[in-house]
């Protein structure tokens, strides 16, 4: 199954991301409190960090929900919330450790990213590369080889005889 | 209803990234990143999928309009329009002479073809006018690139191990640039950015330069000095491939540590890592300067400099430098050869020659003093496709006169933009997904086309100025039946057609382009190694002193703006304006309601210290003011690594906090015309 993978090295917080989401979802505005996923800005620690559900294989906020309006969709894998049965009581958003679960003032529910049905409108719209909706094994098998290439070019770098640059 | 799915270029921006566009009845419901694009892969900003929006708005121009005796719009047929305009036109040529009309390409159509289509007219019909947003954006760093290079390079990001950027801000103004900047730097590039403000590009920057404004050249000189001192220098292309390398080395001289720290604010340690990231990337340097520097007084000569920081480290036609273009043999469709109308005294070609000789482009700021003091000729009827330059131009009270003093004002555009309202015909332009086009990048060798495919019945862009060209007796200069026959006509010298490229709307690749071309051609025996006048990169120009403009030698020495040179302390804060917002392009799209209600105002960005000393909080309203005129908008502070105390930032396009009212349209670039809009000195107060 797919997932939003986040490399927040690329990011550049254009949040391109977040008014993408806001209109998906609301279908009127790209107002940020209407997305689902949020870039936050470090300016002192020079970091962006986006964030957005994980869709945990075990959810708490599934297991929380009383009203049990939170299911899995068979089909995409994500963890999505039937709004018709949510009671607005909020417990979800306390229980989601990365707080990944927002909540639709007008309506009074819960609310949180559905992976658009399989067509993530966000990693659509990430315009640096730092989301991408990929099967998690082909994400860990990038990392590898990104580590492994990290790792020949100093094993390079201490084998060259000393005085040969690159340009020579 | 049966929904197909097209693939083409978004045109919502000048980036024109691969679309999927989804059409269902003769409407467009969606609009996605194309995968197969080469340059976008998939990928787009708000702005690309916002026209699924844009292009159905309910008020989007169906009809021609015409302003009547009470000064209100009425409907028009479009026969009669075009009858009338074209009569107007001939009677104020006959009247006022030939040259006293014009026409003004603007952005918000953007039909690549329309720029040298709008060229061919203006000379076909007589006269030598034609203006366009370009003297505000892209003709200054074309001038720059062209004088040294001989051509517009392509900073070959995704394969380089430095990569340099001067005030330009890629994922906000080049939104696929990004994606080739991470792929560099996931391959190990290094990313320097030079910006006075810490924009989205410097929050993964390995160093971020946080320069006073408009002293980019000094820190170029800066580096220039370093790289010499420490050699690290590609001598083998200097010696063969370069014009001008004594006067470089004579003149960076004095740019000592701490002379450059003086006026750039920029400390020596910074500035020698950024020498040691050359020296360890060269070849590999990808530089790229923006509009940052375009908007200064020096930004011509600033420009040159970095790239000649380029061609000093051997970048020049590397894999992972600055590739050179190859020419695609387009036949040129402009009148400049045949129908040269110097005589007729093309506006601007006298105060700014360059940027006549280099871009023929007439100059769109003192098109205003002419129409207002019919001097030197009278100039009285424009007629403009989809610019808004109430907006967008410097000096917008001034425009607005001007604009409404004209016998004739013609404007074509999908809406009734603050320009339209002022026109005597506003005239429904067809949209791009209404017409078809071919864009090409030479650096790639990769051409792009798109389709027809909406039909709303509006009139094309190549309709338009067909059919006024046949009402003033200059059909003849078109014969090409439509956009299609064009594009043909156009392809032809190529061997290709339209049809092939249709099989790649994401990129047809017509073939190679090596790298090192300079050094085939020196074994060939042909020394127009570049399209300079030397046939090599140029440091110095011949050509540009020959233009004896005051202040300006053949060396792109650095002059510091006065501006900066010379405070005023009445007007003490230094405002830059024109840095662009995700959500809009120019004066464009706040008509999107979703988009609007993201950000409906524009905000004077500023220091907290400068917050503090003005005594102002967030979204406070201020009174920013400039000698020429005053507007009210709202405070944004920002945090303090984000701008350069003591600078301001105003982004334009907002009609409510419309920034162009205080920027000023005769403070000048003397090579390229271009006002100086990122150093406005303002005064700001509470109100």
């Amino acid at each position: 199954m797919k997932v939003i993978t986040i490399d927040p090295t690329k990011c550049v917080g254009c949040r391109n991301c977040e008014l993408a989401c806001a209109f998906i979802n609301s279908k009127t505005t790209c107002e940020r409190k209407a997305s689902m996923i949020r870039v936050n800005h470090y300016i002192d620690e020079h970091a962006v960090i986006p964030m957005t559900c994980l869709h945990c294989d075990d959810p708490w906020c599934m297991a929380v929900c009383p009203a049990g309006a939170i299911v899995r969709d068979p089909d995409t894998n994500a963890v999505v919330i039937d709004q018709d049965k949510c009671a607005g009581c909020k417990m979800c958003m306390l229980a989601c450790p990365y707080g990944n679960i927002h909540f639709d003032e007008e309506r009074h529910v819960s609310t949180k990213c559905t992976l658009c049905g399989g067509r993530p409108r966000c990693v659509g719209h990430c315009i640096s590369g730092a989301l991408n909706f990929e099967e998690v094994e082909e994400y860990a098998a990038k990392t590898r080889s990104k580590v492994d290439e990290q790792m020949s070019r100093r094993m390079r770098m201490k084998c060259r005889p000393t005085g040969v640059s690159d340009n020579d | 209803m049966t929904e197909k799915c097209i693939d083409t270029t978004c045109r919502m921006c000048g980036t024109l990234c691969g679309i999927t566009a989804h059409i269902e009845n003769n409407k467009v419901t969606e609009i996605e990143g194309n995968p197969r694009h080469i340059f976008n892969k998939g990928r787009i900003c708000i702005k690309g999928s916002s026209a699924a929006t844009w292009l159905n708005l309910p008020d989007r121009l169906r009809k021609p309009l015409k302003r009547n005796a009470s000064g209100n719009f009425e409907e028009i047929d479009l026969n009669q329009a075009m009858d009338e305009i074209a009569e107007k036109l001939l009677n104020l040529q006959q009247e006022y002479g030939a040259n006293s009309i014009g026409i003004w390409k603007g952005e918000g159509i953007d039909f690549e073809q329309q720029e040298n289509i709008a060229r061919r007219f203006a000379h076909a019909v007589g006269t030598p006018n034609y203006f366009s947003n370009d003297t505000q954006c892209y003709a200054s760093r074309h001038i720059a690139f062209y004088l040294v290079y001989g051509c517009w390079p392509l900073a070959d990001y995704a394969n380089a191990s430095l990569i340099l950027n001067w005030g330009t801000n890629a994922p906000i103004s080049h939104s696929h640039w990004m994606q080739a900047i991470n792929e560099g730097r996931e391959k190990g590039a290094k990313l320097v950015v030079v910006d006075t403000r810490y924009t989205e590009i410097a929050r993964q920057a390995d160093i971020y330069i946080q320069i006073r404004p408009g002293t980019d050249g000094a820190l170029g000189w800066g580096i220039i000095h370093d790289m010499i001192e420490r050699d690290i220098i590609d001598h083998k292309f200097v010696d063969n491939f370069t014009f001008g390398y004594d006067k470089v080395v004579e003149y960076a001289k004095s740019f000592t540590h701490e002379k450059v720290a003086e006026i750039t604010g920029v400390q020596p340690e910074i500035m020698i890592q950024v020498v040691n990231e050359i020296a360890a990337a060269r070849p590999r340097l990808a530089s790229w300067p923006g509009c940052g520097l375009e908007h200064q007084i020096n930004g011509v000569n600033n420009i040159r400099t970095m790239t000649i920081i380029d061609a000093l480290a051997g970048a020049t036609d590397q894999e992972g430098g600055m590739r050179i273009p190859i020419g695609f043999g387009f036949p040129d469709i402009t009148l400049y050869e045949d129908k040269p109308l110097m005589e007729s005294g093309p506006i601007g070609a006298d105060a700014f020659p360059v940027l006549y000789d280099m871009r023929h482009e007439c100059h769109t700021g003192l098109l205003m003093d002419q129409i207002l003091s019919g001097k030197p000729y009278p100039f009285k009827g424009l007629i403009m496709t989809a610019a808004n330059p109430v907006l967008t131009n410097a000096n917008s009270q001034k425009v607005k006169k001007a604009l409404s003093s004209l016998e004739l004002l013609v404007v074509k555009d999908l809406f009734m933009t603050e320009t339209a309202r002022l026109a005597n015909y506003v005239i429904p332009a067809a949209s791009y997904l209404e017409r078809e086009e071919i864009f090409t990048n030479g650096a790639r060798r990769a051409a792009f086309i798109t389709g027809k495919y909406l039909d709303y019945g509006l009139q094309t862009e190549y309709q338009f100025i067909k059919g006024l060209a046949e009402r003033m007796g200059a059909g003849s200069y078109f014969p090409w039946e439509d956009d299609h026959e064009l594009t043909e006509w156009l392809l032809k010298p190529t061997g290709h057609t339209a049809a092939e490229l249709h099989t790649a709307p994401g990129g047809y690749i017509f073939g190679d382009n090596p790298c090192n071309k300079h050094w085939q051609k020196l074994a060939s025996g042909d020394n127009r190694f570049f399209d300079t006048p030397t046939g090599k990169v140029e440091f110095f120009s011949e050509y540009l002193e020959s233009k004896h403009i005051p202040g300006i030698e053949g060396l792109p020495k650095y002059h510091a703006p006065y501006q900066i040179a010379e405070p005023d302390p009445e007007y003490p804060y230094l405002l830059s304006t024109g840095a662009r917002k995700q959500k809009f392009f120019h004066g464009r799209y706040r008509n999107i309601p979703q988009l609007y209600k993201a950000e409906p105002h524009g905000h004077l960005e500023m220091h907290p210290d400068d917050a503090k000393k003005l005594g102002v909080a967030n979204g406070d309203t201020v009174r920013v003011t400039s000698r020429i005129g005053s507007f009210e908008t709202f405070v944004q502070i920002m945090h303090p690594k984000e701008i350069f105390k003591g600078s301001m930032q105003h982004t334009h396009g907002f009609a409510d906090q419309n920034v162009n009212n205080i920027t000023y349209d005769d403070i000048h670039d003397p090579i390229s015309g271009f006002p100086a809009l990122k150093s406005v000195q303002v005064r700001v107060e509470k109100i």
